[in-house]
């Protein structure tokens, strides 16, 4: 597309301008896309949870409650925004935008099908990890500004846990640094065409494993769930919110699972990358579209297994849930990094 | 902890139980959901819904004021004002019933021997004012007349609401010993 542009244009201060609309037209596409994602990842959630519990969930707005998202984000929009009186009003302003700009952020470095993300850079997976963390500030800042004992507790043990888990996911992952060598995740998602299944999940299943543990936790999600537990933080750090900024909280929480479970279809299942046999004899602008169906469906699959588990298991225990952080999956994280190692440096010819 | 325990932690065996489990319920159970406002459930034979006075065939009111509903009543909710009549009878001023404090026994139907106190198949009578529960005998009367028009409100007060004097044969939907042979009434 950017050749098309420079053969046009021979200036190239215009070239400039239209690369950067270029860009913020990407950026604009993905992120209502992506929003359109999260907002049918809530009705997908509530279809699954219900049906799993013997309900039939959301039903009533438009065909099968499919406009549901739409009426519930509406709804939010025109609530009052209650802000309590001895709150810290800047943090308390700033802190879901934080949370929620940290997670749409994430998107910007997703290759969503083979060549285009908005940002394809040489440190991705990293990237991710920063703003994965950077996101743990909203969640504490929120939970501290709210000036509420629930909202309080709820931040504390947010960012006690989300610090904890963070290790072990960014060791889990180290592993498939290994195997492909690079940072970028489109390099990632190449590396794993040689390898069983086109998976990185096969050879690091340990490292699967402990990834799948560390996003539950990283995204607070059941069994993990623990900064908003209902039943004892009323809602946890989001507790004093309302209205639009209650929304944000909710958005970037789907947002980061959404994240999270592209992460494992790109670093773990594959990505977009189908067979050759599939790829060849199609055109480039149909592989490419039935690449992004895959990795979608990667995406979905992953996100029903966030909703499967949280249907059927109750909350841990915080001691437990810190046990599994630092007595299991770090020590399962390090095996697995050794074990890549060594047989990187044995069969150097296999991997 | 047992070997075997211990491959059953690391294999989290329960986890996967409980997770196939809901797997299954997803797949092939049926949501157990009643769409109650959109779709209606039938109110099973014998339903003790809102009151309403009979009529006899002249569309009169059947009732004689004798007041045992009032007196079997276990909440005390049925108020009945009698004076005298032109040529000596007992004439019903006011037959009242107080819907909010009444415990839906059916204590009163059994109690009539004329079979004038009903209950019908009717329950969504909510309502914005306390007075609108209040039911006097202009609107029990009304109920009759909605509730139990056409062949199926006489079926209904046919098979349960008529006085036992009457007819002792018990109805098909109703709950019988099953000993109990049924007399036929000659």
């Amino acid at each position: 597309m950017n050749d098309i542009v420079n053969t046009v244009t021979t200036s190239g201060l215009l070239d400039m301008i239209i690369n950067i609309l270029f860009i913020v037209l990407k950026i604009a596409a993905v992120i209502a896309v992506g929003l359109l994602h999260v907002a049918y990842a809530t009705y997908f959630e509530r279809k699954v949870m219900a049906h799993m519990q013997v309900r039939i969930g959301p039903r009533e707005v438009g065909p099968l409650g499919l406009f549901q998202p739409f009426a519930d984000g509406i709804k939010l929009f025109f609530k009052e925004d209650i802000i309590p009186q001895n709150a810290d009003k800047p943090l308390f302003y700033l802190a879901p935008v934080i949370f929620f700009v940290s997670a749409l952020t994430s998107l910007s470095v997703l290759p969503f099908f083979d060549g285009f993300a908005i940002g394809n850079i040489n440190i991705g997976l990293l990237f991710l990890f920063a703003m994965s963390s950077l996101g743990a500030y909203g969640i504490v800042l929120s939970g501290w500004s709210s000036n509420s004992k629930y909202a309080f507790l709820g931040g504390l043990r947010s960012a006690s846990q989300i610090i904890s888990y963070e290790i072990s996911m960014g060791l889990s992952l180290v592993g498939v640094m290994m195997m492909a060598g690079s940072l970028n995740l489109m390099d990632i998602v190449r590396a794993q065409h040689h390898y069983p299944l086109g998976m990185f999940a096969v050879p690091q299943f340990l490292g699967f494993f402990v990834f799948i543990v560390a996003a539950f936790a990283e995204t607070n999600r059941l069994p993990f769930d623990l900064p908003e537990a209902e039943s004892e933080l009323v809602a946890g750090y989001f507790t004093e919110y309302s209205g639009f900024r209650f929304a944000m909280f909710f958005l970037g929480e789907y947002t980061g699972m959404l994240v999270m479970s592209s992460i494992a279809s790109l670093c773990f299942l594959g990505g977009w990358a189908l067979p050759e046999f599939i790829t060849a004899s199609l055109p480039v602008f149909l592989a490419k579209a039935l690449g992004l169906f895959w990795f979608l469906f990667k995406v979905y699959a992953f996100m029903f297994l966030y909703y499967w588990v949280r249907s059927t298991l109750p909350r841990y225990r915080y001691d437990q849930l810190m046990a599994i952080g630092w007595k299991l999956l770090i020590p399962l994280a390090l095996v697995n990094i050794v074990i890549t190692g060594l047989a990187k440096m044995w069969f150097k010819g296999l991997l | 902890m047992t070997s075997g325990k211990l491959l059953r932690s690391i294999f989290f065996v329960e986890i996967i139980k409980g997770l196939a489990f809901t797997l299954k319920t997803l797949l092939f159970t049926k949501p157990v959901t009643r769409r109650y406002p959109k779709v209606k459930v039938p109110a099973l034979p014998g339903f003790r819904g809102l009151h309403a006075l009979a009529k006899n065939e002249e569309g009169k009111l059947k009732c004689v004021g004798c007041g045992l509903c009032g007196a079997y009543c276990p909440s005390k909710c049925i108020y009945i004002y009698t004076s005298e009549g032109d040529d000596h009878n007992k004439v019903v001023d006011r037959y009242e019933i107080d819907i909010l404090r009444c415990i839906f026994c059916g204590f009163c139907v059994e109690a009539c021997p004329f079979g004038a106190i009903t209950l019908s198949e009717h329950y969504e009578y909510s309502n914005y004012q306390r007075e609108d529960f209040y039911m006097t005998k202009d609107k029990l009367l009304g109920n009759w007349d909605k509730y139990f028009a056409g062949p199926k409100g006489e079926r209904y007060f046919r098979d349960f609401w008529q006085p036992k004097s009457e007819n002792f044969t018990g109805s098909e939907g109703q709950a019988m010993f099953s000993k109990v042979k049924v007399k036929e009434k000659k």
